[in-house]
């Protein structure tokens, strides 16, 4: 296996079955990251608000607190921190949940180990990626719009907010692709890292919730713009 | 969100036809009173020999009476349907919790597989590995056994081989399996009281029964578990208290908990891992021993006690467990038979 530059990472596994836990312990420590496997809900934000981490795996079925409300509370204090859900659930709308209350990743039980390094690797990286992107230029302005992709808050006219995670990083790929055509699947596989047959209206809601804080008349928009049948374009 | 929005539209909808019932049936007795004084005005003046009385009246208490039959059965139809939502509800709970169950081991399983597959692993480390697999091997035996078993209840084929014990005695015996079995030291599980009765019992069924109380007082106590089971003697039942120093169960689940498939959401309680059957099989299993198990807690972390109700031989309900002992005794003659041939 080649050499892993995300050694020394700290990751919080979260998970309630002890057996699993322990085998997820042994190869994550063995890939070079440094593990604190939290057993429940209570224990899982306690650890949380007194240490520093570079990644979550959460279980969803938890003791005290389940893996949705867990990912709220981290989502609301540190927005970038990438999580990872590993669960038994299967079902669509429990992966859209997920997702949306900020999950950046999702596994289903039972997973194939290699799968699950790279994917935490990806998410490493992926963090790496936006904290030094966003170090570069952190802010970005189109119209009387700014927006810090470090802090991930914003102003327009007349107002000021902070965006989510997921929305600023649908901004973040769409301004990267500034002036060319980016599909609903491409954002998908992008931006949320699942396959495109989950619905693509997901999609639709954040870029809707986009133009709301964006543009001036979100039926008519300025910066995102829908091209019809083939995705969304942005134009500064 | 979905179905509180289906059951509120369902109780609208069940109001709704009542009142049009209702509204109909007042429309007619009105229709009916006014006409019939015209009729009957009109009629004596014009005829007195007309009798209008009986065919109408046959034709009206006729009618009240279908429609007082028709706002039954829709009242029936109407507890059926949100009986039938409730199962729904707790089959899809059963589900999950079962689809969680089968698959926490079986990743754990496939997880140490892959990893001794792909990773060197010390020889140590491999054994480790191995035994945790084999303890998720059996617990997945362990929760498919279960489902099977749910069957054999619900055909009442779970207990069926009874015999008169001594209460005593057998109480004792089944303390100690259940304390052997889940590897609790003899001062965590203690047996107080003495007495002498008789009582009848399967003594497998009565195993699970102790089994699954001692196995939620271990899930739910905070370490160390102490189990406490006291035995007292009334005219005509046995008690045998089972109490725990746990977390306690709220006031408003202590019924609650024994129902199929049901299982607590509350946050105080942690989302201990099962399939909602255990309590249920052991409030079935004390039913058809002619007894009853209740659950009372003080509250948050005051502990649980369980209370099985049996009745003592030759006392009390007699019939009823004359004839488990008969049903019992035909079977082994019949199994004597066959094994003889």
């Amino acid at each position: 296996m080649e050499s892993n530059s995300f050694k020394g990472s700290k990751i919080l596994l979260v998970e309630d079955e002890e057996t699993l836990a322990v085998g997820l312990e042994f190869n994550l420590a063995d890939e070079g990251y440094i593990i604190d496997w939290a057993k429940d809900g209570k224990e899982a934000l306690d650890k949380f608000n007194s240490k520093e981490y570079d990644l979550i795996i959460l279980d969803i079925m938890l003791p005290y607190f389940n893996g949705y409300e867990i990912a709220e509370v981290v989502r609301g204090k540190s927005p970038q921190m990438p999580i990872l859900m590993l669960t038994a659930r299967k079902e669509a709308e429990d992966k859209i949940k997920g997702l949306e209350l900020g999950a950046d990743d999702y596994m289903t039980k039972p997973f194939h180990l290699e799968e699950l390094l790279l994917r935490v690797k990806g998410m490493l990286k992926r963090k790496v990626w936006y904290k030094t992107s966003s170090m570069v230029e952190p802010v970005y302005q189109f119209g009387k719009n700014k927006i810090n992709f470090e802090n991930l808050s914003c102003s327009s006219e007349s107002k000021h907010f902070v965006l989510t995670q997921r929305e600023a990083m649908v901004l973040k790929y769409l301004v990267e692709n500034k002036g060319r055509i980016v599909s609903r699947k491409e954002l998908l596989e992008n931006v949320w890292h699942i396959s495109s047959e989950i619905e693509t209206r997901t999609v639709d809601n954040f870029i809707a919730r986009l133009r709301k804080y964006f543009e001036h008349d979100p039926n008519d928009p300025k910066y995102i713009k829908s091209i019809r049948g083939a995705g969304y374009c942005f134009e500064d | 969100m979905k179905r509180k929005h289906s059951l509120l539209f369902l109780i609208l909808a069940f109001i709704f036809a009542q009142i049009a019932w209702m509204g109909l049936l007042g429309l007619w007795i009105y229709w009916y009173v006014s006409n019939y004084l015209i009729f009957k005005q009109v009629g004596d003046k014009l005829s007195p020999q007309i009798a209008l009385d009986s065919p109408n009246v046959f034709v009206f208490v006729g009618g009240i009476i279908l429609i007082v039959m028709i706002a039954v059965a829709m009242f029936f139809i109407f507890r059926n349907l949100t009986v039938q939502m409730k199962l729904t509800r707790l089959y899809d709970n059963f589900i999950a919790n079962v689809t969680h169950e089968l698959k926490s081991p079986l990743s754990s399983i496939q997880l140490y597989l892959e990893t001794l597959n792909v990773k060197d692993v010390s020889t140590e480390r491999k054994k480790d590995f191995l035994a945790l697999m084999m303890k998720d091997a059996n617990r997945l035996n362990k929760l498919i056994n279960s489902i099977l078993e749910i069957s054999r209840l619900e055909q009442k084929r779970i207990a069926h081989n009874y015999h008169v014990f001594d209460t005593n005695e057998v109480v004792h015996q089944l303390v100690e399996n259940s304390a052997e079995r889940f590897r609790i030291s003899k001062s965590a599980l203690t047996v107080e009281g003495s007495i002498q009765c008789k009582c009848v019992l399967d003594k497998d069924a009565m195993q699970i029964v102790f089994d699954n109380l001692t196995d939620n007082a271990i899930k739910y106590s905070r370490d160390p578990v102490q189990i406490t089971v006291k035995i007292s003697q009334h005219p005509k039942k046995v008690l045998i208290e089972f109490g725990d120093k746990g977390i306690g169960i709220p006031q408003k689940y202590h019924k609650k908990i024994f129902q199929k498939f049901n299982r607590i959401d509350n946050k105080d309680i942690p989302n201990v891992k099962g399939t909602g059957l255990g309590l249920y099989w052991v409030k079935e299993i004390v039913k058809l021993h002619g007894g009853k198990i209740s659950a009372f807690s003080e509250g948050k972390e005051k502990g649980t006690n369980f209370t099985i109700e049996l009745p003592i031989y030759r006392t009390s309900k007699r019939f009823y467990i004359n004839s488990l002992l008969r049903r019992t005794a035909k079977k082994e003659k019949e199994m004597e038979k066959t094994d003889g041939e």
